[in-house]
């Protein structure tokens, strides 16, 4: 792929058309009001027929699971991995709304791609066919918004290692116990994936936090003991509320235990969650960066001091040609993941987290060009780099720090 | 029901900015400029599939609409577009804006008809970039049909006529014509209560505005039929009457002045502007 296609174009037009019909009008209620994204994002899936697709994919999902379940009642042993399916366009269905959203409004993706992306995406690929059937659907759809949680207080990068929220087994069920925070949704959420060790003291591998078994669970909202903060402030992606959660004494039953097993640790599989959640974040920064360019140009043309437009100062152009080589690149690799999924590829953990090291910096860094060459006005709300420029930061830090992202490249190299 | 829609292509009215004209003044710099398609024929192409559904289910449609434009293959985006929104066919004529005035578009369309033999020809009231308004009414008096123009509201009646109302100065005038018929709409057509075909309640609201394509629809619409006519085949030998002397953009404009009291005010209204 060289280019984006007449039917990309087409995806593009439309999508662009709704944001700007039904979103940058709201962009000041969003951003400095409490209007919450949902109802939104649920015309955005509606208008689009993402809905329709959401159950026709969901059907498909369901099938494979059913057929795995089927064989091992059976006494067969399935295939370990199941084979991805070439996606067609698929990819660039998501991304190129992404895409468009990013250029306005980059948490209203956030909050679409955790309620869809991780909440359900982890439910369909880990529950069992009873748990996609009671749950995915309605997140898929936005019916129901989605929140999934590990980051705890004392655990953030480290999030597998220093994990304290736990989980014990009793009559029937579970009883859940812990803080998590920074948790997308979770001033809203109605079905929350919580992750959580198994506090078993008579376990043979040892009852030390750093041996526990981890498990995630299905909540809904309004269950006894758990508490959904207010959104807590922040630096952007305003649009995008973010809380904490309290569990206290939570009893679930055991079909809230995802896979409805305790051999299975969340760990195995997880590098696939961090693979889809890290490819979503270069869509993001090709949103912000195109807009941040296209923003630029028009003020480097129109703003004139020394009796020039600064467009003429080589310090100017500097920057806009910065812009445009990120700009190249990010969408270089976009059409890269595009193309991946057509082929019915993936990247592997190392190039995903490249992709997302990559393309977080240089949205960051374009977006805080942007802002330096609208001088004063870069710095005010109304001129829009600003949110862009606080919005892009985030993608630094979720979904696994630049340092992590480093680190893992590094290490997942080294090992061969 | 069989509708035929006319659609332009024109350059993005909210870049009007960037419209560039070289020294000669001879021509509009066409290059860079981001195209669209002309606001009134999204309308007129929102009121044929109005027409041409129950409101109730939009997705079983019940009649054609045809598309049609001329100009440079670039165009079928617009086609394309128009195609997944809900039209069921495009055809585009191979020409570029300088070879075509409005009566050689009115010649093109009324050899389009007499080929498709559509119930009404449904258009915009005029396109935005030469803002001409001539082509509606030219091509009606072409096929000698009933003609309504800058329609507000078009109810499908049971006997098969439709009514048009058209806004005018202190009131609406309601029109009742007898397809085959040609009408060009204006902007209030897409508003909630607009149109109605006989299938639609009336109790039934649309969404205001023109409607969006779902994203399997833009898919699917790769897949629909878009013949490509030339325009030799289409003109019969009529060629333009009208031709462009000269292209201008409007002065800049000058900058004001300030002045320090409302009595100097009073005084440069009354012995400059020579209001007062
Ligand atoms: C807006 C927002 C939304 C979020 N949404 C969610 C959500 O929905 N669900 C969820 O579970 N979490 C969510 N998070 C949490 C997010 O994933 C974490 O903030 C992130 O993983 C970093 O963890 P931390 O904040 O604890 O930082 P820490 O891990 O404490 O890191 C602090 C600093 O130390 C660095 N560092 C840490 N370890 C190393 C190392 N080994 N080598 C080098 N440097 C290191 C980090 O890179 C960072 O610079 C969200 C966060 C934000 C800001």
């Amino acid at each position: 792929m060289i280019e984006w296609s007449e039917t990309h174009l087409a995806i593009r037009e439309m999508t662009r058309r709704f944001v700007e019909a039904e979103i940058v009008p709201k962009l000041d209620d969003l951003e400095h009001g409490d209007l919450p994204p949902y109802d939104i994002l649920r015309k955005m899936l509606a208008t689009f027929g993402m809905r329709d697709m959401a159950q026709v994919r969901l059907g498909k999902a369901l099938a494979k699971v059913k057929a795995r379940e089927e064989a091992i009642a059976r006494g067969e042993t399935p295939p370990a991995t199941v084979e991805r399916e070439a996606s067609g366009e698929e990819v660039a269905m998501q991304m190129i709304p992404i895409i468009e959203l990013s250029r306005h409004c980059p948490g209203m993706v956030t909050a679409l791609g955790v309620s869809v992306g991780l909440t359900a995406g982890t439910i369909t690929s880990r529950g069992t066919s009873r748990q996609i059937e009671r749950w995915a659907l309605d997140l898929l759809t936005l019916d129901k918004v989605g929140a999934w949680a590990i980051t705890e207080p004392g655990s953030g990068s480290d999030a597998f290692g220093s994990m304290k929220a736990s989980a014990r087994r009793v009559d029937g069920g579970y009883v859940l116990n812990g803080n998590k925070t920074f948790i997308t949704n979770g001033p809203y959420a109605d079905t929350l994936v919580v992750i959580c060790k198994l506090d078993d003291p008579g376990s043979p591998r040892g009852n030390e936090p750093k041996d526990r078994q981890v498990l995630s669970f299905v909540l809904d909202r309004g269950t006894k003991g758990l508490t959904q903060s207010k959104p807590l402030r922040k630096m952007g992606m305003h649009s995008s509320p973010t809380g904490e959660l309290f569990l206290e004494d939570v009893f679930v039953e055991k079909d809230r235990l995802l896979g409805e097993t305790e051999t299975v640790s969340y760990r195995t599989g997880v590098k696939d969650t961090f693979t889809s959640e890290r490819t979503g974040v270069a869509a993001m920064a090709l949103g912000i960066v195109e807009e941040c360019l296209r923003l630029s140009l028009e003020y480097a043309r129109t703003r004139v001091q020394f009796g020039k437009p600064i467009g003429e100062f080589q310090l100017i152009q500097l920057k806009i040609a910065k812009m445009e080589v990120a700009r190249m690149n990010i969408q270089n690799l976009v059409f890269r993941m595009i193309e991946l999924g057509r082929a019915g590829k993936g990247l592997s953990l190392a190039e995903a987290s490249a992709c997302k090291l990559y393309c977080a910096q240089a949205a960051m860094e374009v977006a805080l060009e942007a802002v330096q060459l609208f001088g004063g006005n870069g710095y005010m709300a109304e001129y829009r780099v600003e949110q862009l420029c606080r919005d892009a930061k985030v993608l630094q830090i979720y979904g696994g720090t630049d340092e992590i992202q480093t680190s893992q490249i590094a290490r997942s190299l080294l090992a061969g | 029901m069989k509708i035929l829609v006319a659609l332009k292509r024109v350059a993005d009215p909210d870049n009007a900015n960037k419209v560039k004209i070289p020294a000669s003044g001879d021509k509009v710099e066409t290059a860079g400029l981001e195209w669209k398609l002309n606001p009134f024929d999204d309308y007129a192409l929102e009121a044929a599939l109005r027409l041409t559904e129950n409101g109730k289910n939009p997705k079983a449609r019940v009649g054609e609409v045809v598309v049609v434009t001329l100009g440079p293959k670039e165009c079928e985006t617009q086609l394309r577009s128009a195609l997944a929104t809900g039209a069921d066919r495009a055809i585009r004529v191979e020409a570029t804006d300088e070879a075509l005035d409005g009566r050689l578009v009115a010649h093109a369309l009324r050899a389009i008809v007499a080929e498709e033999k559509p119930d009404l020809v449904v258009m915009g009231k005029q396109a935005v970039d030469g803002d001409n308004n001539q082509v509606g009414q030219a091509l009606a008096e072409l096929l000698d049909w009933p003609m309504a123009t800058f329609a507000a509201t078009i109810e499908e009646e049971a006997a098969g006529s439709v009514l048009v109302g058209r806004e005018v100065d202190g009131g609406v005038c309601t029109l009742r014509l007898k397809p085959p018929a040609v009408i060009t709409v204006d902007l209030r057509i897409v508003a909630p209560a607009s149109v109605y075909s006989k299938h639609t309640d009336k109790a039934h609201k649309y969404a205001d505005g023109v409607r969006f394509a779902a994203l399997p629809a833009i898919m699917a619409a790769k897949k629909k039929p878009l013949a490509v006519k030339t325009l030799a085949e289409v003109t019969g030998g009529a060629t333009p009457t009208a031709s462009y002397a000269k292209f201008e953009l409007p002065p800049a404009r000058k900058a004001g002045i300030k002045v320090k009291d409302v009595a100097e005010l009073v005084q440069r209204l009354a012995t400059e502007a020579k209001v007062l």
